[in-house]
């Protein structure tokens, strides 16, 4: 349906009675008489805050202030109109708002005290550029450290620091990994970290389950392909696995409350039901997984055609029942040669230098371990808290009632053994072969990383890139002794950091930064909002919101490019990110000048013109005509080359050229083994499941209580923290608890509490529900500190380990360390005094 | 003559607050103030517990009850339905508060705002719009209705789940979609009908269609699922 709906006009018998509404006046121009011609100018952009979802909106300005904001609903493919929520639609409270950042900021006190001085971007600029020049030459550039978020939705402005950073040599952090969205489940298996369909083909699903995915309130511009395509139109049957009773559960079928961390579990479960039911699609699993590559017994490694002397260490071999005998696997692609038909189950004896070696199918391996009672659905009960016959239903419906679709969420990712967990839901979706048609897929949707072009051109000037080190190490203060030799941990540690448009202060992880913080010559944030990141800082310097700059955005939501443009000037004295980057430069190092000499419309073409096949043709002309569809096929079902084309895995990960991902798939199938030492030092070859919280300390083991973190409807992680529109809807932080574990407590609803461990403490308020689990507490992440009754935001969630298997390779956002937060055990008491 | 409604259907709507948001950007309403508003309700008890959503705004009633309450005859029925209350003549009475079955109208003595005194987004563009001390409500986007244009909430319901136009016109959006739901079984209904207003505003659908199964909860219920259709 479209939105704005013609139909007769009644102006003649109505408009002299619109003086009775409750505004006296119509929007656009918020006058008694409607504007003068050219005094409104109605500007179509698109926003770009960490949600990713890039919403296309049309706002109506009068004398540079913002009168009106609605959806632009202009999206060439129907069923994405219109797009927006609340958080988007309430942008005019921030960018009017009472936190924005009027001058550079100069820190007078010590960090943190809240005494600045307001300083000419002149002065601010000199005093950065001096320090940075200073660390430059005692130290090297890589001793300063860039970490802004999110770069995947700001192309060109985002991109422009990447670009000074690369030039530079400065090091550079993605945060996509410390955000701990990075799903190395989906690396391990398919090798790129998270793969989508674009969110219209939910709508034709007719069996959807959505895992620790709260959609209706994290894409709520998506959710409609849920609610009215797949459910209204489409019958479709939606579950909803989540130990709270979510916004998304108000629309499922079947909610199925599980204890947190144990969702892996679940999954091998589901997996049995498929096997013992007979329900696996053969044909898939022989084409698009490692099942059929045999795994040697004397050293746990895949055979190779070079252990056999006839190919390459990169060709894998196979035993082919037809011929009965070993046979190399295609390298190129998926598609097996005629008449084969891979052995699965039975082992094989071969001769390597001279001697016999046991040789198994994975699949064999894989069936050993989920066949086994541990995963039997009566004893996964026990610990999951969903009913066997429930698991067996579930798992039945999902492999039959088809096209049938996961959405996972951050929840199972956000955990030590995340990896495992989303390990065994790919393992289950690849038994039902529900991939590579629309309604069909795993998708993730956490973040942003996987650009929609190549955004090589603009940010790595020459292929020059900057040095790229996880966040993790920065915060830990010096390398694992695990730590990847690829990753260049600075020779003098780090000196200098820059946050853009990031608030890690506000994270389950913020006091360890904080520490991090206190060992550098300087740090500066750049942000539009003087959030506790900019309260800790050296220098603050200015910038517009996203409604007072150029840029390109994308995002893996849906598969439109668009413009974002200067709808207002930028607000005081704020100063856009290519802006500041260049006068950076100027000072620090001049002969760099000229890569900072382009406009933005410049390195949109540059981005468009390098950019590669999804964007071949389009033009930045057709951009700002409205939103441009990329080159991809409709509707995207993700991994479309692979199973569309029987190209072999991964698909590309963008800025990174083809082919660097095979290093850690080099099947180039979906791998179920993992044949690397270390996976096998730790037992995780195959996915298995691994208890969530047995690799906490003792004593934090010992806490009642689960505690999950989930995004707010009201905010978009912390941003909105402060916004006053979305504040007066959500008053004050809450933690949602089971009426049975308050009353164990002596906890009322509307109660000023407190909850704990050993790491630290924090307060807010009670909100008692029997909408969560017992035994789970549940705060929605993103509070500012000044908004709680005391304490540090989330400081009991503060350990931090690296799993080795995270580190055996690296690739940027690719093959990194991810977080688990989740893994927390705390209690909580009532506030007396 | 014409009958302006809304419809709501509750299936699609997944209680976001689009609605109440874009409400406020378009009408301008103070803190605390809020015409269109979504319920979030929990009904029953864990692990046998839904969660709810109901959108409520002024339902526009032909036999207004806030109509006839105002001593200052300052509430009007236009020829369209839409029930406005004049701000010149109103006297902020809260005779119609008092009077609206549905909680739907708000007067509040004094006026906070959201920005510093000096933004002129409020202070020159919001602030100036709305007369103080008088009774408030959702009038529909009349100015918007007039122009052709649907409501505010309607256009920016990210799940299309408010359907706007003349009941009278058998092509107009909200007809074709009534019949329509109803040949699914899908009957409209009006909230709280018994209260006797005639209300224009409509619903279709469950408000909340789960169930919830735990091993507690299977126990508990000696192994037997529970209905637990419609609330």
């Amino acid at each position: 349906m479209t939105v704005v709906i013609a139909r007769p006009c009644r102006l003649s018998e109505n408009s002299h009675e619109t003086k009775h509404m409750a505004t006296r006046h119509a929007v656009p121009g918020r006058d008694k008489k409607p504007p003068a011609p050219g005094e409104a100018k109605v500007v179509r952009t698109t926003d770009s805050p960490n949600c990713t979802g890039a919403c296309g909106w049309l706002a109506t300005v009068v004398d540079d202030v913002i009168v009106d904001l609605k959806p632009a609903a202009d999206y060439p493919c129907e069923e994405y109109n219109p797009r927006g929520c609340l958080r988007g639609m309430s942008m005019t409270h921030m960018i009017y708002g009472p936190d924005r950042i009027k001058t550079p900021l100069i820190r007078e006190g010590e960090r943190g005290e809240g005494k600045w001085r307001e300083a000419t971007w002149d002065e601010a600029l000199d005093f950065i550029a001096g320090k940075m020049r200073r660390i430059i030459d005692d130290y090297g550039p890589e001793s300063l450290l860039l970490f802004n978020q999110v770069v995947g939705t700001s192309y060109v402005q985002k991109g422009a620091q990447v670009r000074m950073a690369a030039l530079l040599g400065m090091s550079f952090a993605t945060a996509y990994d410390f955000n701990g969205d990075i799903s190395m489940g989906f690396t391990h298996t398919i090798g790129i970290d998270c793969v989508e369909c674009e969110t219209k083909s939910w709508g034709y699903a007719k069996y959807a389950i959505l895992w620790s995915s709260n959609v209706f309130q994290t894409r709520i511009p998506d959710a409609k392909f849920l609610t009215k395509h797949a459910k209204q139109e489409n019958d479709a049957t939606i579950v909803c696995i989540d130990p709270r009773c979510s916004q998304t559960a108000k629309g499922s079928d079947l909610w199925l409350p599980i204890e947190p961390g144990t969702d892996c579990a679940l999954a091998l479960s589901m997996c049995q039901v498929l096997l013992r039911e007979k329900l696996v699609d053969w044909k898939f699993v022989e084409t698009f997984t490692d099942f059929g590559t045999l795994i040697r017994e004397d050293n746990g490694m895949r055979l190779r055609a070079s252990d056999l002397g006839i190919g390459g260490e990169d060709e894998f071999m196979a035993w082919d029942e037809t011929s009965d005998s070993v046979i190399v696997l295609p390298k190129d692609t998926l598609r097996l040669p005629e008449g084969v038909r891979l052995s699965i189950r039975n082992s094989r004896t071969v001769e390597i230098d001279g001697k016999p070696v046991a040789v198994t199918p994975v699949f064999r391996l894989i069936e050993d371990v989920v066949m086994s009672a541990e995963y039997d659905p009566d004893r996964v009960e026990k610990i999951t808290h969903i009913p066997a016959e429930t698991i067996r239903q579930v798992a039945r419906d999902y492999a039959t009632k088809r096209p049938s679709s996961i959405i996972i969420g951050m929840g199972i990712n956000h955990r030590l053994h995340g990896d495992l967990t989303i390990r065994s839901i790919l393992l289950l979706s690849a038994l039902a072969g529900a991939h590579g048609k629309p309604g069909e897929s795993v998708s993730i949707y956490s973040g942003q990383h996987h650009f929609r072009l190549d955004v090589s051109p603009w940010w790595f000037p020459g292929g020059k890139r900057p040095n790229a080190v996880p966040m993790h190490y920065f915060v830990l203060g010096k390398p694992t002794e695990t730590i990847n030799p690829k990753i260049k941990f600075p020779k003098n540690g780090f000196k200098g950091l820059f946050v853009s448009h990031g608030n890690p202060l506000v994270t389950e992880f913020s006091e360890p930064i904080k520490r991090a913080i206190d060992n550098l010559d300087l740090f500066v944030t750049i942000d539009f909002s003087m959030s506790p990141t900019c309260e800790y800082s050296d220098v603050v310097l200015p910038a517009p919101t996203f409604w007072e700059k150029v840029d390109l955005v994308g995002t893996s939501c849906h598969p439109y490019l668009q413009m974002q443009q200067e709808v207002l000037t930028p607000r005081y004295d704020s100063r856009t990110e290519m802006w500041i980057v260049r006068e950076l430069v100027r000072r620090v190092e001049p002969s760099l000048l000229n890569y900072f000499d382009v406009s933005e419309y410049d390195a949109i073409e540059m981005l468009l013109e390098g950019g590669g096949k999804e964007v071949a043709g389009i033009t930045l002309d057709q951009l700002l005509e409205g939103p441009v569809r990329l080159k991809v096929p409709d509707p995207e079902v993700g991994c479309d080359e692979q199973f569309a084309d029987l190209h072999p895995f991964p698909p590309r990960a963008y800025p990174f050229p083809e082919g660097v991902q095979r290093e850690f798939l080099k099947t180039g199938r979906m791998e179920f083994y993992k044949e690397e030492e270390v996976f096998r030092k730790i037992g995780e070859q195959v996915p298995i499941y691994k208890p969530a919280f047995e690799h906490l300390p003792e004593s934090d083991q010992k806490l009642p209580l689960s505690i999950v973190t989930p995004h707010s409807k009201w905010r978009v992680h912390s941003t909105h923290s402060n916004n006053p529109v979305l504040l007066n809807l959500n008053r004050r932080p809450e933690v949602e608890i089971n009426p049975r574990d308050a009353a164990a407590r002596g906890i009322r609803d509307g109660d000023p509490v407190e909850i704990f461990n050993d790491n630290g403490s924090y307060r807010l308020w009670a909100l008692v529900t029997e909408t969560i689990k017992p035994g789970v507490l549940c705060v929605d992440h993103g509070w500012w500190d000044r908004y709680l009754g005391g304490g540090k935001y989330h400081s009991v969630h503060t350990h931090q380990k690296i799993k080795p298997t995270h580190e055996n390779y690296y690739l940027p956002a690719v093959y990194a360390p991810g977080q688990h937060w989740k893994d927390t055990r705390v209690d909580i008491r009532k506030v007396t005094k | 003559m014409a009958r302006m409604a809304m419809l709501i259907d509750l299936t699609r709507c997944i209680g976001c607050d689009a609605c109440t948001v874009a409400c406020k950007q378009e009408n301008g309403t103070p803190v605390d103030v809020f015409f269109a508003r979504v319920f979030n309700i929990e009904v029953g008890a864990f692990p046998n517990v839904k969660r709810v959503y109901l959108p409520v705004l002024c339902y526009h009633c032909d036999d207004a009850p806030c109509l006839k309450s105002c001593p200052n005859k300052a509430i009007v029925r236009r020829k369209d339905g839409i029930v406005l209350i004049d701000q010149d003549r109103c006297r902020g009475t809260g005779a119609c508060v008092s009077a609206c079955p549905y909680g739907n109208i708000v007067l509040h003595d004094v006026d906070k705002w959201y920005l510093n005194d000096d933004e002129p987004y409020e202070s020159r563009f919001v602030k100036p719009r709305l007369k103080p001390q008088v009774a408030r409500k959702c009038t529909y986007c009349a100015h918007r209705v007039d122009e052709g244009l649907d409501p505010a909430c309607v256009v920016a319901c990210p799940t299309t789940a408010r359907i706007f136009g003349d009941l009278d016109d058998p092509g107009s959006p909200i007809s074709t979609y009534i019949v329509q739901e109803c040949e699914r079984g899908r009957e409209p209904f009006h909230l709280l009908e018994e209260a006797g207003t005639k209300p224009a505003g409509l619903y279709v659908g469950t408000m909340s269609e789960q169930e919830s199964f735990s091993s507690q909860h299977q126990r508990e219920q000696g192994g037997e699922r529970v209905d637990a259709t419609a609330v």
